[in-house]
């Protein structure tokens, strides 16, 4: 296959995953803003922002003007005291404008490349340029979420259903990845799409969990909640509820998050695919080379599947795995496409 | 609704010839089964039709982008749903008449970059083909495969009172054929029905007709070559068609960066390194396809690809040079090629040109100013040129000026009475100006679908059908029997 078309595929891939992560992410938060205390709502901006190291709009979350500096506590509105329920409305309608340019900014700001509207585009751009690599089924179900994407504005979705917008969103990407799975030939295009889709979930599911796991180590007042997110997040509830009961423990969920290998969204499953997908694309020109990268594979796979349990420094596995999932990236840059 | 009140406010003008109506208002035979079920159809479902044919385009992206300053915006070319149609027996005396000039136009090509006879029997002067911009002296004593200079060409023909006429001939790098397509698929499932009962010829086996004309063309014979399509990339007006066109040939679609020449042979970089290329159709223009040879600042060629095409490892559809054939001025001379090269009487006629380098046309060309087009040799894209009627006295004596200085750059020819066909516009059938763009193939054989790109003025009154200046496409239903 031509180096530039599956470069092309596999960036197809790791963009839509991220369009997919991100609207994941949001559909959470979205939902975070109808019911949950103030700290957790700015917590929860501040783990995304974080997860994606990008800087919010305007500079730092802890600056909104309601809560001067720190975290802000949410005042549960007892009794009848005017004086609290005042102050409780001005701070939550603050939180809900900052709320408004955060969410904003994340989905639909074209100037920002990491929101889920500029990831979404390129995904289909890469599509659009390399529509004989895929086929007219794929082709058309991206198209035709790009074309009702692009006539939506954040006020158009944000008072009625912000959630509602981002859960179909998600689902019209894994829509996508459905048609994908059912009709294209797996050729090397396939290989390409998948290599670059997971190699995103990866990187960015190490990126996530590392900022929760930081996040942690600071304030454990809402960690259950927070957990409980990140479960919602990978689709893991479900499953949590069925493994483990339903009191949530954050290494419980940290563990099935890493190395379940029955949950789809699991950083196991990822890197056995990742390491399927390069087995399966065999040597690119150079043996030497493609060799290293198939190597590196097995090593985050190892890291999963043989370090990970017995390992007392989760975050410091954490770390590796990110290095290494962006290390292997480059890798495959230069083993198949920049030679 | 009777077919009076649907076509009640359809103006007939007897100085354009009316593709559905004959000039006493009586509909043409082929076109009767086509009135009936447009006037069967009640207005919001002509309507439903019309926007369902625009939104097939833009679902599936058939688009062409322009870049802004901001975001590349993309744009679909309008489609019209009435379909035009030709009869059969019609079609086949374009298809003899345009097979026969293509014939005529590779002959003309490969004796100009031989011997010669041609100029040297004064069939045309030599000095008009030599001095040609588009003459390329690297590809003097070079025969391509097969004698096939051009592989593909894309006739522009219009229809007047009179019959048809050819009005351009473009044999460097016509585009077109991926709209002819795609209007034949979104037109057919709006009018099912019709389309079923019309007997209608197949449009859609042209991408295997073109895998079969260019490998043909392989160096050395071989059957099964590797082909790739050449594109300027995605910045391009026409990449949708070079991707659609790559997609049905199977082959790659290729940039100048994906390829590198070495030992004089072509590769191109795979995932698993380099693979050499037997056929190249190139959509990229003669100046940029290789920066060693033409145009050095091109970044859009591959450097040696002349070098490997001159040596005969790889073809190139069109072959370079081609341009010489299709320039305004060597155009007049065409049907003269046909009776020097062929023996036989030209089968369709050229738009009637006066070339300004002969006295008595310059003088009769400064003399009707107001009644003709004139053109200035080289250029294209409506640069350059005098639409007469619609231009003031000032502009035209200062445009004669210029041909007086250089009558050699100029011809000239009569404004041209374009056909008009019936199109829904705002809910009514109203008459529009369309031309014909057929594409032939040559490699061993001529090959033809029944079919065309249709271009249409879909402004009142106007004659421009390009898509930049308000053209839009209709299918066009060559008609069994």
């Amino acid at each position: 296959m031509l180096a530039r078309s599956a470069r092309g595929l596999y960036w197809m891939g790791r963009y839509l995953e991220r369009a997919d992560h991100l609207s994941r992410m949001l559909q959470l938060q979205a939902e975070a803003l109808v019911d949950r205390p103030t700290g957790e709502i700015y917590s929860g901006w501040r783990r995304i922002y974080r997860s994606l190291d990008r800087e919010p709009p305007g500079g730092g979350l802890e600056l909104a003007p309601s809560h001067g500096g720190t975290a802000p506590q949410f005042q549960r509105a007892e009794g009848p005291s005017g004086q609290v329920q005042a102050q409780r409305r001005i701070s939550d309608d603050y939180t809900l404008a900052d709320s408004f340019t955060l969410a904003d900014d994340l989905t639909f700001e074209r100037a920002n490349p990491s929101s889920m509207w500029s990831c979404f585009a390129s995904g289909r751009e890469n599509a659009r340029q390399m529509r004989h690599c895929i086929n007219a089924e794929m082709w058309r179900s991206l198209n035709l979420t790009y074309l009702k994407l692009q006539r939506i504005r954040m006020l158009d979705i944000w008072l009625a259903s912000p959630e509602g917008f981002y859960t179909e969103t998600a689902e019209d990407i894994e829509t996508f990845m459905g048609v994908a799975a059912a009709t294209m030939y797996r050729d090397e295009g396939w290989h390409f799409m998948q290599l670059g889709r997971f190699i995103e979930r990866s990187q960015l599911a190490s990126s996530l969990l590392l900022t929760q796991l930081e996040e942690d180590e600071g304030a454990a007042e809402h960690t259950e909640s927070d957990w409980t997110t990140l479960l919602r997040i990978y689709r893991a509830q479900d499953a949590y509820t069925r493994v483990s009961g339903v009191e949530i423990s954050p290494g419980v969920a940290l563990d099935l998050l890493v190395t379940d290998p029955l949950l789809p969204d699991s950083m196991r499953r990822a890197l056995d695919t990742v390491a399927q997908e390069l087995a399966a694309i065999g040597s690119g020109p150079d043996r030497e080379s493609s060799a290293a990268a198939n190597r590196m594979a097995g090593r985050l796979r190892s890291l999963v599947l043989y370090e990970w349990p017995d390992s007392s420094d989760k975050l410091r596995l954490l770390v590796s795995i990110a290095d290494l999932s962006r290390q292997l990236h480059s890798l495959v840059s230069v083993v198949y496409f920049d030679y | 609704m009777t077919t009076a009140d649907r076509f009640r406010d359809y103006s007939i003008d007897a100085n354009f010839f009316d593709e559905m109506f004959h000039a006493d208002g009586r509909t043409r035979d082929d076109w009767k089964g086509l009135e009936r079920t447009l006037t069967d159809l009640s207005p919001e479902e002509l309507t439903a039709i019309q926007e369902r044919v625009t939104r097939s385009f833009s679902n599936e992206g058939i688009t062409f982008t322009v870049y802004g300053d901001d975001e590349a915006d993309e744009r679909i070319i309008p489609i019209d749903c009435v379909p035009r149609l030709i009869a059969e027996a019609e079609w086949r005396g374009l298809e003899a008449g345009l097979t026969q000039r293509l014939k005529a136009l590779n002959l003309f090509l490969q004796d100009v970059y031989g011997e010669s006879r041609v100029t040297r029997d004064g069939v045309i002067p030599a000095d008009m083909v030599m001095g040609c911009p588009q003459y390329r002296m690297e590809m003097r004593g070079f025969t391509p495969p097969q004698g096939t200079w051009v592989a593909v060409c894309g006739t522009d023909l219009v229809r007047t009172n009179d019959g048809y006429r050819v009005l351009e001939d473009n044999l460097r790098v016509p585009s077109g054929v991926s709209y002819m397509i795609a209007n034949r698929k979104a037109v057919k499932a709006s009018l099912r029905r019709l389309y079923r009962a019309s007997r209608v010829l197949e449009v859609e086996n042209y991408g295997r007709l073109l895998l079969d004309t260019l490998r043909e063309l392989a160096p050395g014979g071989q059957t099964n070559p590797t082909i790739a399509l050449l594109t300027p990339g995605v910045y391009n007006s026409a990449f949708y068609e070079h991707m659609f066109l790559a997609g049905e040939l199977g082959a790659e679609l290729v940039e100048g960066r994906d390829l590198v020449v070495s030992d004089g042979f072509v590769h191109m970089r795979t995932t698993t390194g380099l693979q050499k290329v037997d056929v190249i159709y190139r959509r990229v223009d003669d100046d940029f396809i290789d920066p060693t040879v033409f145009r050095p600042d091109s970044v859009l060629g591959v450097p040696g690809l002349m070098d490997a095409y001159l040596r005969g490892n790889v073809a190139l559809a069109n072959a370079p040079g081609t341009g010489v054939a299709d320039d305004k001025s060597i155009y007049a001379y065409v049907p003269d090629f046909v009776r020097y090269y062929l023996g036989e009487e030209p089968l369709l006629q050229n738009v009637e040109t006066y070339l300004c380098r002969r006295p008595q046309e310059l003088e009769y060309t400064l003399d009707n100013l107001d009644n003709l087009v004139v053109k200035k040799v080289g250029e294209s894209g409506g640069y350059g040129m005098l639409v007469g009627p619609h231009a003031t006295p000032e502009e035209r004596t200062e445009y004669a000026e210029q041909v007086r200085a250089n009558p050699d750059d100029f011809i000239a020819q009569p404004t041209l009475a374009l056909s008009r066909s019936p199109c829904l516009i705002g809910g009514k059938f109203e008459p529009r100006h369309v031309d014909l763009r057929p594409f032939v193939l040559h490699g061993q054989t001529t090959r033809m679908v029944p079919g065309a790109f249709c271009r249409v003025a879909l402004r009142r009154g106007s004659l421009v059908v390009n898509s930049s200046q308000g053209g839009g496409g209709k299918d066009v239903w060559v008609l069994e029997g």
